[in-house]
């Protein structure tokens, strides 16, 4: 970054180096109200946009059919599910429509709730074609139309979640942009492979699943490396507590790394091994494993970011330097 | 004769105070509240005597529940921090006894009269997903209680911890610097209660004049710590934020005032973000095509 970074002006007077002085040790920014509504959604909605991407591929290949189908319905659910759990988070829930009041470039949430409108509705047009597609075969040209702009939709919505968090004043959400939205992408991607994977072993097509599967391993290799860029970063800036402390540290290390991707990367590699019958099982625990990583990851963000905005330390490290 | 009323600039100007006080800002502050300017606050807190008369004006104007709180123990601040039902907040500070040569007397307390900031750019607004956050005619930064739907989202927008979602209703609430009482011509009922004119009133670029004199008169009295902070090109007003309309004169680094040094507009982030997000999943996206997925 080619960013000018310096102290802003205070009279040579005044002592020049912050050393550590607060006010009576009091936060200076105010923790979000987000809980576990708002990870579920960044989940949910996580794996129905990679879902869509999914969708898009599997739709260019002939035999892709069957698991275009489930991509397509699995996106749906999430666009449904996730906005219905997020809406109970307001604490005005009956003004939700309000989201849709104006248009406002500078405000993630204001593009994200445009972004999932259009999303969601895209989704609906691609579920259509695999619901009324055999009677009317005019649906799924109209599916396969919406395709494309609901993959590309779909990908904003596996990663805006990590600019929302990271466009506010919360230092530790704001400590890494780039790699945070990368961490979020490839969680999501890997959560939706793997929910995928799943379905497509249920429906027998296990070739099928095992494509999906090492998609789903790659994107976990990915999301490690992100995971490392941003916590180095944390470190850096002297952010890295929350994330690595008490229950949260616990559900980062635990679920989002060793569960998340430790114990699937572990799982596959046997299972691949044993192969038959005897590792019939150990794929599924994998995805499954990986899903509730992605979940446990996500949460432990969103945690951490929390407990970061009611550490004054937080703050002051974090605005010691102008950035122009 | 004028009750205490007039404020000094008006009575040089040779005015008398009119039987109806239209403009009665014109007489309390010495400016008349038209739309279309800045208008803002000026905390000086070189002159604060942390009596809170400024909470309590604000509390009894715009009719705010009062904190039952505890004692904190943090000297005489048992206000504790800006929130949904306080829109003032005094914040004292005891650094020890002071330097040079005057007897220790005191524990050399910083007071500080504590208020949102209006920044120019204003985060909370830029990050309000409804519109609920609106920029006044004044150029100050008001929430609609209609239209907030309690998103939470410019909580954690604000740099400096000033908005809070209401328990009561559920609805972000904050300083609406007198919304209500500028349309009357009145100034904030902060800054009229304020008995040594530490909270003054007017237009923003008066204000940051005004400021500017008063830091180069306390440099001349011997206090040579005296800096303002939230005018462009000072502490307060960097990372993207052009400016505060609510500015400080402080006498000691910010942190010792729970102020960020170098704050920065949150959404500057979004940009770096989104591209490394979408770069993300257009890479997955490739690998995805390379494996195959789809075939058998």
């Amino acid at each position: 970054m080619s960013a000018r970074i310096e102290r802003p002006a205070l009279p040579p007077a005044v002592q020049q180096e912050w050393r550590g002085e607060t006010y009576h040790g009091r936060p200076v920014t105010k923790a979000s109200s987000f809980d576990w509504k708002v990870s579920f959604y960044i989940v949910a909605v996580g794996i129905a946009g990679a879902s869509q991407v999914i969708a898009a591929i599997a739709n260019r290949q002939p035999e892709g059919a069957g698991l275009t189908r489930r991509a397509r319905l699995l996106a749906l659910a999430g666009s449904a599910i996730g906005p219905l759990v997020l809406v109970q988070h307001l604490k005005t829930r009956s003004r939700w429509y309000n989201m849709l009041r104006i248009f406002r470039p500078t405000s993630p949430m204001s593009m994200g709730s445009w972004l999932l409108t259009l999303f969601g509705g895209l989704s609906a047009l691609t579920a259509m074609g695999e619901v009324l597609g055999r009677r009317w075969p005019f649906a799924r040209r109209v599916s396969d139309a919406a395709q494309l702009p609901a993959a590309v939709t779909g990908a904003g919505m596996g990663v805006y979640t990590a600019g929302l968090l990271a466009s506010t004043s919360t230092p530790l959400w704001a400590a890494a942009p780039a790699p945070l939205a990368a961490q979020f992408g490839t969680a999501s991607v890997a959560g939706a492979a793997s929910a995928l994977a799943l379905l497509q072993r249920a429906a027998g097509e296990v070739g099928s699943a095992r494509r999906l599967e090492t998609l789903a391993l790659l994107a976990g290799a990915a999301e490690l490396l992100a995971a490392g860029t941003t916590e180095k970063r944390l470190a850096d800036k002297g952010l890295d507590g929350p994330l690595r402390e008490g229950k949260t540290g616990a559900l980062n290390a635990t679920g989002g790394k060793a569960i998340g991707i430790a114990v699937p990367l572990v799982a596959h590699g046997i299972g691949r091994v044993i192969g038959g019958r005897a590792g019939a099982l150990l794929p599924e625990i994998a995805s499954f494993a990986m899903i509730l990583g992605g979940a446990a990851m996500r949460h432990a963000v969103l945690r951490a970011g929390n407990e970061s905005a009611c550490r004054p330390d937080h703050a002051f490290r974090s605005t010691q330097r102008v950035r122009r | 004769m004028d009750g205490g009323l007039a404020h000094g600039r008006a009575r040089e100007a040779g005015r008398a105070p009119p039987a109806l006080l239209r403009d009665e800002a014109e007489l309390t502050a010495g400016v008349v509240i038209e739309p279309g300017r800045s208008y803002g606050f000026l905390t000086d807190t070189t002159l604060c005597i942390g009596c809170k008369a400024c909470e309590v004006a604000c509390k009894e104007w715009n009719n705010l529940p009062a904190e039952t709180g505890k004692l904190t123990g943090h000297s005489y601040d048992n206000t504790g921090q800006l929130g949904a039902n306080t829109w003032r907040h005094v914040t004292f500070k005891e650094n020890g006894p002071r330097e040079g040569t005057m007897a220790p007397f005191q524990s050399n307390w910083l007071m500080m009269s504590d208020v949102c900031k209006h920044c120019d750019p204003a985060p909370c607004l830029e990050a309000c997903p409804t519109g609920a956050l609106f920029r006044t005619e004044f150029d100050t930064v008001v929430v609609q209680q209609d239209i907030c739907n309690g998103c939470g989202y410019c909580v954690p927008a604000c740099p400096f911890g000033v908005v809070e979602l209401s328990k009561d209703d559920g609805k972000a609430h904050k300083c609406t610097l007198c919304y209500d009482r500028l349309k009357g011509g009145l100034e904030p009922a902060c800054a009229k209660s304020c008995p040594t004119d530490s909270i003054q009133f007017g237009v923003v670029e008066e204000l940051q004049e005004r400021a500017d004199r008063r830091v180069e008169a306390l440099h001349a009295q011997g206090q040579d710590k005296a800096y303002v902070y939230g005018a462009p090109g000072s502490p307060g007003a960097t990372g993207g934020i052009r400016k505060l309309n609510a500015i400080f004169v402080l006498a000691e680094r910010p942190e010792h005032y729970n102020l960020p040094p170098a704050p920065s507009r949150p959404a500057r982030n979004a940009k770096p973000a989104f591209l490394s997000g979408l770069a993300t999943m257009a890479g997955l996206a490739a690998v995805a095509l390379l494996l195959g997925v789809g075939r058998r």
